[in-house]
């Protein structure tokens, strides 16, 4: 037992799970600056979390066992998936030998598909809305995701994003290959559309234009509590993935006692993520839904194009 | 590789990106530009290409390009648009099966020509690689996607754009295998030119076109 | 020689001349030109021009003269033709221009040194022939026109790949010193076979011959028989040259018999003539393809002697056809009855050309056929030799049978109105009877 990795695992786990919803309170804050507003407090969605705690769970009568218990299965899931990829520290911790970057990417689709499945077994009808649209759109989104976490290893040979960070570092140039600047484009793109951000889904008050959002409406009290600090965690397994492996490598510390600088270094990348996607909100307007499939199709094109022109080009 | 490479393939990858661009328009208006977009692309690679190699045909490969496929082919066409109206609606273009389908075509396209037939080819010397012949998918996938593109619309503006972009396809690929004679490359831009012009007089009458049941058979 | 190169320059810019009258007489002055042409290119044969920029062999000086009879005798056609239009897409003074630059475009391609100057040739020929089909505008002569500008423009591409994959290997785009080079490696065979494809959308080739038939039925008839005649002879020339580079017999005489194949098998459900037509001048060509690409003095032999009768006569059906539209204002094979009767001089000559084209003893096309399977045969390619033959004679009994429906069922009256249109439409007709019985006797006389 390496008391370094020990802390080190600790940190990156509590990290995650613990500052997860604060992004999206910064970003709410700033976006309510921007549209001149006084906005919610940036810790608003820790209090959101406290209140639903201590509400009472409500369950429709005609939901399955499967409703009750999903929630907690997609925490775990996205806990597992925090320690398997490089979302605080940049070397290997305990745990992340459990699975390699293609099994996050598939444990992403796990997910995606249990929610699925718990919402449409509470058979309510505005969940099947939801659940519709999530399929329709999920057969591009999936691959996209699949093949950008593949891209990954076209330049270190190897799937350990471990390699591709510490490879992107020493080598400047590498960064402007051609499968690296595009494959980010792509998952800047899916990036989008798994967060539920405009102009691919408004949330809040308008829930015609759900497409995430709208698998949560049965949920209430403590599941429904789990249900958004999963949906927060996800937002930031993939922002960091997209931060630390695609846009920016540099930064991060990995020997003792350093590793702590990276919290202040994470969340000022963060910053940087969350103003790019600022400006994006603010300007665009939400798409349409059958424009969604042609934008996702527009990601799906880049991942695979770049993907075989990667292995075609030296 | 070194930093001339990365260039070369950025552009050239450019130019495969602008041909999607190009085919999930429904805008003729933009598409139009888009091919000019890409004739400079292929232009600006000429010129990289002269300052490489010190040589003074490929600059004036460049300039021909620029004046012929970037400028006039786009004055020709749009001034066959209709006044009063600055665009024209294509109509409906459902985007991501046809790009699915283009990326199927593009796969079987490459991987087949590609592997069985090049692999002999030198390219210039200042490329790192000059043995690997790579940097030719680009103009091959090109050049399907021009056929896709002229298969898969109705409009007459569109496949004019197709064939404008097999032609630009072919003047890539010849760059990077080695200088056709001047008056060679002149000749087949002169004939481009002038077949977009007879095709503009053609699209003036008919605009779309539906199977006949005379020419059936 | 000089002179020789003298002469080669005048015959192809003679047509041009014509141009310059554009304002006043152009008809005129194109069918003088066409007759001095003519003459010029049987002077050919005695100077030949140096083998710098203009390569000339023996069968390229056929070719010319070739271009330029049924060149001569589709000008003179289409100063009557032209009279009964109603709906003129173009004005007649810009159909005899764009006419002639018809012509100097297929005599370029054929003279020429070069092969990016040969692809320069054909889509020029493209680009020229374009606006002749719109000459009676109607919805469907505009969609066929569009057809056949972008069908054959994207295939004639492909070709170009080849052009500048034969240049990468060889170093010289020159036809005389490729010929003799002999170069034997793989990018020459991908070269070549991407010729087929390219080269072969203008000659008729199975996949992509789509274009053919839409172009030759609508457009006016002395312009199908300039395609049919010369337009599509002049291309097989290019691809001819292109193959003899690296001869890759198998491939070019599988396209051929599928062509073949295909060809007769559309000609079965023909409901209109001038397609029926068509799609004769198809199996034509590739018959005439075999018989190059089998090689051998007997195959080009054969191959040339088809191709010159299959000019003629396939220039008189379509003159024929002409006559028949032009008379009688219909263009489906069932609603036209008694030809015999109200039309002789045009039922003798569609009869006649229709034998011809589909290899009818005496006509010359028969001996080119025959000239042709012998060498398939001599080559032990006995399957490709049982196709051939089956599917000729399907397409004999198929074309012969319609005309024979159209000439013979029944009575009219009198119709032929214009003397001139059926006068050159039978001399056209004869021709191939005539080239057959020269060979004939020329045969036995050698041997």
């Amino acid at each position: 037992m390496d008391t370094n990795t020990l802390v080190e695992t600790l940190t990156q786990y509590f990290f995650v799970i613990l500052s997860a919803p604060l992004y999206g309170g910064i970003l709410g804050k700033l976006k309510a600056m921007i549209e001149s507003r006084h906005g919610p407090s940036i810790f608003q969605p820790y209090y959101d979390l406290w209140k639903l705690f201590r509400k009472v769970t409500i369950i429709p009568a005609d939901s399955g066992v499967f409703f009750k218990y999903i929630p907690y299965v997609l925490f775990g899931i996205y806990s597992l998936i925090a320690l398997i990829i490089p979302v605080l520290i940049p070397v290997p911790i305990y745990f992340t030998a459990s699975g390699d970057f293609l099994s996050g990417a598939i444990l992403f689709s796990l997910a995606a598909f249990l929610k699925t499945a718990a919402a449409m077994n509470s058979g309510s009808n505005y969940v099947t809305l939801g659940a519709s649209r999530t399929m329709s759109f999920n057969f591009l989104s999936e691959g996209t995701l699949i093949t950008v976490f593949i891209a990954v290893s076209l330049l270190t040979a190897t799937n350990n994003p471990y390699t591709t960070i510490a490879f992107l570092t020493s080598y400047f140039l590498e960064n402007l290959s051609l499968t690296h600047i595009f494959s980010t484009l792509a998952f800047f793109m899916l990036f989008f559309y798994e967060t539920g951000k405009i102009p691919l889904e408004s949330s809040g008050l308008q829930e015609l234009g759900m497409i995430d959002e709208g698998l949560n409406y049965e949920y209430s009290g403590k599941l429904l509590a789990v249900a958004k600090w999963s949906a927060y965690i996800k937002q930031y397994l993939l922002g960091s993935v997209l931060l630390n492996v695609f846009l920016i490598p540099w930064g991060l510390f990995s020997t003792s006692p350093l590793f702590l600088l990276d919290i202040p270094v994470m969340l000022a990348k963060w910053m940087i993520l969350i103003f790019i996607v600022l400006i994006v909100e603010t300007t665009l307007a939400k798409l349409r839904l059958f424009r969604v499939m042609d934008y996702l199709a527009i990601a799906f094109t880049f991942s695979i194009l770049f993907l075989i022109f990667g292995e075609v080009i030296p | 590789m070194n930093y001339i490479d990365s260039v070369v393939y950025l552009i050239s990858s450019l130019t495969a990106i602008s041909a999607f661009y190009i085919q999930g328009q429904e805008f003729i208006v933009s598409m139009i530009r888009g091919q000019s977009v890409q004739s400079l692309l292929i232009a600006v690679l000429a010129f990289i290409i002269a300052w490489e190699e010190r040589s003074i045909d490929f600059f004036i490969l460049g300039a021909l390009i620029i004046v012929l496929r970037a400028f006039l082919v786009n004055y020709f066409l749009q001034k066959r648009i209709p006044k009063q109206k600055s665009y024209i609606y294509e109509g409906r273009v459902s985007l991501s099966y046809l790009f699915l389908v283009d990326l199927i075509f593009i796969v079987i396209s490459v991987f087949i020509l590609y592997s069985i037939a090049f692999s002999g080819i030198v390219l210039h010397s200042f490329l790192e690689n000059s043995g690997n012949s790579s940097v030719l998918v680009f103009p091959i996938t090109l050049f399907f996607q021009g056929l896709f593109l002229i298969a898969s619309r109705r409009t007459t503006f569109t496949q004019i754009i197709g064939y404008v972009e097999e032609e630009n396809s072919l003047v890539l690929f010849a760059m990077f295998l080695l200088p056709i004679p001047i008056i060679i490359e002149t000749s087949v831009f002169l004939d481009v030119l002038a077949l977009v012009v007879i095709s503009s007089i053609v699209v003036l009458e008919k605009f779309t076109h539906e199977p006949v049941e005379e020419l059936r058979g | 020689m000089i002179a020789g190169n003298l002469l080669a320059i005048l015959i192809l810019l003679i047509p041009g001349f014509a141009g310059i009258f554009y304002r006043s007489r152009i008809k005129e002055m194109s069918v003088a030109a066409a007759a001095i042409d003519l003459g010029l290119s049987v002077i050919m044969y005695y100077m030949r021009p140096q083998t710098g920029f203009f390569f000339v062999q023996n069968i390229t000086v056929l070719f010319i003269v070739m271009v330029l009879s049924v060149y001569l005798l589709s000008t003179v056609y289409s100063t009557r033709y032209l009279k009964g239009t109603e709906n003129m897409g173009i004005r007649e003074p810009t159909y005899y221009l764009l006419l002639n630059l018809f012509t100097i475009s297929m005599i370029f391609s054929l003279e020429v040194n070069n092969y990016g100057f040969m692809w320069v040739g054909i889509e020029a020929t493209t680009i020229s022939s374009a606006l002749l089909l719109i000459t009676e505008k109607t919805e469907t002569s505009l969609e066929a026109t569009w057809r056949y500008i972008i069908i054959v423009s994207a295939g004639v591409t492909f070709a170009f790949i080849s052009i500048i994959l034969i240049y990468y290997s060889l170093g010289t785009l020159s036809v005389s010193v490729a010929i003799a080079m002999h170069p034997h490696s793989k990018i020459m065979v991908l070269a070549v076979s991407l010729a087929l494809i390219g080269f072969g959308t203008k000659v008729g080739v199975f996949p992509v011959h789509t274009w053919l038939p839409d172009a030759h039925s609508e457009a006016p008839s002395p312009v199908s028989a300039m395609f049919s005649g010369v337009l599509l002879p002049t291309a097989l020339y290019v691809l001819y040259e292109v193959y003899e580079i690296e001869p890759i017999r198998q491939l070019y005489v599988w396209f051929a018999v599928i062509s073949i194949v295909a060809a007769s098998i559309f000609i079965g459900y023909q409901t209109r003539y001038k397609r029926m037509f068509a799609y004769s001048t198809m199996e034509n060509m590739n018959l005439a393809l075999l018989g190059l690409a089998a090689g051998g003095l007997l195959g080009i032999t054969g191959a040339l002697l088809l191709l010159i009768s299959h000019s003629f006569g396939k220039a008189g059906a379509f003159y024929s056809s002409g006559n028949v539209l032009r008379f009688t204002g219909k263009k489906n094979i069932a609603d036209l009855s008694g030809l015999g009767t109200s039309m002789p001089y045009t039922s003798a000559s569609m009869l006649m050309s229709s034998l011809a084209v589909t290899g009818a003893p005496p006509f010359g096309t028969f001996f080119g056929e025959f000239l042709i399977l012998s060498d398939v045969l001599s080559l032990h390619m006995y399957a490709q030799f049982i196709i051939v033959i089956i599917f000729l004679a399907t397409a004999f009994i198929s074309v012969n049978y319609n005309v024979t429906g159209m000439l013979f069922n029944g009575k009219g009256p009198r119709n032929e109105k214009d003397k001139l249109m059926s006068a050159v439409s039978v001399i056209s007709a004869v021709m191939p009877l005539f080239i057959g019985i020269f060979y004939l006797v020329v045969y036995i006389e050698v041997l």
